[in-house]
């Protein structure tokens, strides 16, 4: 009598499985679209066609991977589309003023580290809803690269190396590529076997509990930011290297598809659960939608269209299982 | 529903027949996951008399409210009103068989007019279907006439005062035609004046002949209002006298039940000498005011106080969870400064929460996380935790406080909530400290997994932790204690060992000052 659990039989399900059968669903997705896909266009799974969707993925996940990190600690960052651009423009600038590849590097790093910790102060310190609070950091960004500039900072050294960032190779696979699986693989190692990433889980999961736990939460949601900031300073040189300039109309829209790929990955918006791999696996189905939707000659504005009909399907098959399961 | 406006200019009360008993509740039994909250309660309300329901926390009034008001079904037993068989499936139901339950939330529209929430439910409509803003306007004021409530129905509901609108609450009862009329603890928002002024109304109502059920714990209201009172006591029936045959005695009796010093064996020695924690003239700002006690390594210091004494505001003060305004709190010798929980559990003093599910559980994730929470960094080297060492340190928990779970990776919601807390108890253990602070720590916990929850508490002073307990159960308190410490009013009103304390002692200790300060109990 004092011992009852509340669920019968599917107590025995444990946690890795839940989440791992949502992302068996997503994998079957991703390979049916490719499938489909390469079935009326054969062109689809040609090296070049590959390679750019590759491409197209890196920037996406390597945004995405922080992302992933903030949302499973129950917050999230709207700025990230915004700062992309001021990002590119600010490395561009520096880059021009000093003919210094180190430099200019360093400064938009620095400048996008800092905009992930204003954010984070806002959101800790402040105490504003993410929501709202990376929403005022998003419009202040979006203002602001007007004030630093109107129109495109060019590249007036055309220093090789730089160039490279975006568009060169290392072995066979784009260096974009390669930034983005040595992020993923250090912000998934971090989640899955690190106190720290176990402490985000808590924080997203019940922050109060792990306050009273005597874990400091507020810093560790800061840093939070701090790294998704950190990635999107990269992700915004490598744009701006595929580019050859500092574009401040460029990222609009970037941070719903970031945000689009981590929900679509099953990661919960209310924080606790979620994985990196579901991430990943969420970037690749809404690139290879886009990608197709190119290559079968649809009409682009669908680009934008399928993948918001998805995610709808998708929170809501997720429903449907965690509706069975609980 | 109301498109009939006739009901309020007649004066009619609601249709009685004079014998029938107004509400009838036979064998009524309700159980949650984990929990037996009702068990065989009879309950008789008599047309025109006001029932008294008292009890404990705990004891089950709530949940039999909430069947009346059909928020819960009745698992077992059945329900006759006016004679009639009637089953209660939802709140619309409920107030169909004209049953209208008060609840302590009030639950008006504040952006309404009175007038509008009065008529929330049907507003009168004219021929073209349209709402009767006049009909809604007249027939508020003079339904408030009729019953001599001075309330300007336009008045927005929010402007008012609480106790106005529990009585704009009141008047809908009377709109919608109920014959039964509960109130959930009325009086917990009340100036002595409003007090005056709701029996008034309360004695009105019965004069039109509505049964009157009154929930609540203050002895001397029921003395005042009441015909009859019945007592439950965790979720049984105890006792249903006539007011006039029960003592201020009789009822406490009733109310704690008798000997239960003895169902809770004491296995520990003595307590230590050693003060393990110590607080000096602890103030908040909204509640506290100079609190000063110590508490020993392998002592328990039981502290009581009715709701609103401060005892959660207290637990979440001296652990570092809420901000302080003056005072000291030392742990081992060592000040709590700054005031924060890192520094707090660094020196050796946690919280076990009143509230597991917001404050302690993180129901998604699974249960041996929740476990090794606060002290995961011992299962780390280099950042990277040991996954290894963590779960065996887990199952050792596991097995040593025979926490049923199917697993170690179950979702920690999953289990039931006496399991539940033996897994946050083991996340104190794990961390290993120096006082651990226990807040109604069998809350939401079933008989059988109480006496297990009440031998770990025992264990842990016994291993030679200070206990500092909050509880508002009289069992818990003197079954555990080594010393009791009485709260009221966010003071301290008295501090005796458990060998001088008596129950009379304690509740005149938590009851005495609050008629002091706000003459609530006669003596």
């Amino acid at each position: 009598m004092t011992e009852i659990l509340r669920t019968g039989a599917s107590g025995r399900t444990s946690f890795a499985s839940l989440t791992g059968s949502g992302q068996l669903v997503l994998g079957v997705l991703l390979v049916a679209l490719c499938l489909g896909i390469s079935a009326a266009a054969p062109q689809f799974y040609s090296e070049a066609n590959i390679i750019a969707i590759l491409r197209q993925c890196a920037l996406v996940l390597i945004v995405a991977s922080g992302m992933t990190m903030l949302i499973i600690a129950a917050e999230v960052d709207l700025s990230v589309g915004a700062s992309l651009a001021f990002v590119g423009c600010v490395g561009m600038a520096v880059l021009n003023a000093t003919d210094s590849l180190a430099l200019g590097l360093v400064s938009a790093l620095a400048f996008a580290g800092a905009v992930g910790l204003v954010n984070g102060i806002v959101v800790t310190l402040l105490r504003v809803n993410s929501l709202i609070g990376t929403i005022g950091t998003m419009m202040m960004l979006q203002g602001g690269v007007y004030l630093f500039t109107r129109e495109a900072v060019q590249n007036h050294h055309q220093l090789a190396s730089f160039t490279a960032l975006g568009a060169g190779y290392w072995g066979p696979l784009p260096i974009p590529v390669i930034f983005a699986v040595a992020i993923f693989a250090l912000c998934a190692v971090t989640l899955r076997f690190t106190t720290i990433g176990r402490y985000l889980y808590a924080v997203g999961a019940n922050e109060r509990a792990v306050r009273l736990s005597g874990i400091r939460s507020a810093r560790l949601k800061l840093a939070a930011f701090v790294v998704t900031g950190l990635c999107v300073g990269v992700a915004g040189l490598i744009l701006a290297s595929l580019m050859n300039a500092g574009q401040p109309t460029a990222g609009r829209g970037f941070e719903l598809t970031v945000i689009a790929a981590v929900i679509l990955g099953g990661t919960s918006l209310t924080g606790g659960s979620g994985s990196l791999f579901g991430t990943l696996l969420g970037v690749l189905v809404l690139k290879v939608i886009d990608n197709g939707i190119i290559i079968l000659g649809w009409n682009q504005d669908l680009q934008m269209v399928v993948p918001g009909i998805i995610i709808i399907l998708a929170s809501y098959f997720d429903l449907l299982r965690s509706r069975h399961h609980a | 529903m109301h498109d009939d406006p006739t009901l309020f200019s007649d004066g009619a009360a609601p249709a009685i027949d004079i014998g029938v008993p107004a509400l009838e509740l036979r064998g009524i039994g309700k159980r949650f996951p984990g929990v037996l909250a009702l068990e065989n309660v009879d309950l008789t309300l008599e047309p025109g008399k006001v029932h008294a329901l008292m009890g404990e926390n705990g004891a089950g009034k709530s949940t039999l409210i909430k069947i009346l008001a059909g928020v819960y079904q009745r698992d077992a037993g059945t329900m006759r009103i006016h004679g009639r068989d009637v089953a209660i499936r939802s709140p619309r139901d409920s107030l169909r068989q004209g049953i209208k339950v008060v609840f302590q939330e009030i639950a008006l529209i504040n952006e309404f007019s009175v007038a509008e929430n009065i008529f929330l439910e049907g507003h009168p409509t004219d021929r073209l279907g349209s709402i009767d803003w006049r009909k809604i306007r007249t027939g508020c004021a003079e339904l408030f006439e009729r019953i001599g409530f001075a309330i300007d129905p336009m008045a927005r509901t929010g402007s008012l005062p609480v106790s106005q609108q529990q009585m704009v609450e009141i008047a809908r009862a009377l709109a919608h035609q109920a014959s039964i009329v509960v109130m959930d603890e009325p009086t917990s928002s009340l100036t002595p004046k409003e007090v005056k002024l709701l029996f008034t109304i309360i004695r009105r109502l019965t004069a039109l002949g509505i049964a009157v059920l009154y929930v609540s714990h203050k002895l001397d209201e029921v003395f005042e209002i009441a015909d009859t009172v019945t007592v439950l006591r965790d979720g049984r029936h105890i006792s249903t006298r006539p007011i006039g045959s029960h003592t201020d005695d009789s009822l406490i009796q009733d109310m704690i039940g008798r000997r239960i010093v003895d169902l809770f064996p004491r296995q520990r020695g003595a307590a230590g000498s050693r003060v393990a924690l110590s607080v000096r003239g602890l103030s908040t700002t909204h509640k506290l005011s100079d609190i000063s006690f110590e508490a020993r390594a392998g002592e328990v210091v039981g502290f009581f106080g009715l709701m609103g004494a401060g005892r959660t505001e207290l637990a979440k003060a001296i652990v570092g969870y809420d901000p302080i305004s003056a005072g000291a709190i030392t742990v081992d010798g060592r000040t709590l400064a700054p005031h924060n929980t890192a520094v707090g559990v660094g020196l050796g003093i946690g919280l076990l929460s009143e509230d597991r599910k917001v404050e302690g559980l993180m129901g998604e994730l699974p249960m041996y996380q929740n476990a090794s929470l606060a002290s995961l960094g011992r299962f780390a080297r280099h950042g990277f935790v040991d996954a290894g060492r963590e779960r065996q340190a887990v199952q050792g928990f596991v097995d040593r406080f025979r926490i049923k779970t199917p697993s170690l990776t179950q979702k920690v919601k999953n289990l039931s909530g006496g399991n539940q807390q033996k897994v946050l108890i083991a996340r104190w253990l794990m961390r290993g400290l120096k006082v651990i602070v226990v807040d109604e720590p069998t809350r939401g916990i079933d008989v059988g997994a109480k006496s297990e929850i009440f031998s770990l508490i025992d264990e842990l002073a016994g291993a030679g932790l200070a206990v500092v307990m909050m509880t508002s159960e009289m069992p818990e308190l003197l079954g555990l204690s080594d010393r009791i410490v009485v709260l009221a009013e966010g003071r301290i009103t008295a501090t005796m060992s458990r060998q001088d304390a008596t129950q009379e002692m304690i509740l005149n200790a938590a009851i005495g000052a609050k008629g002091r300060t706000s003459h609530e109990f006669r003596h």
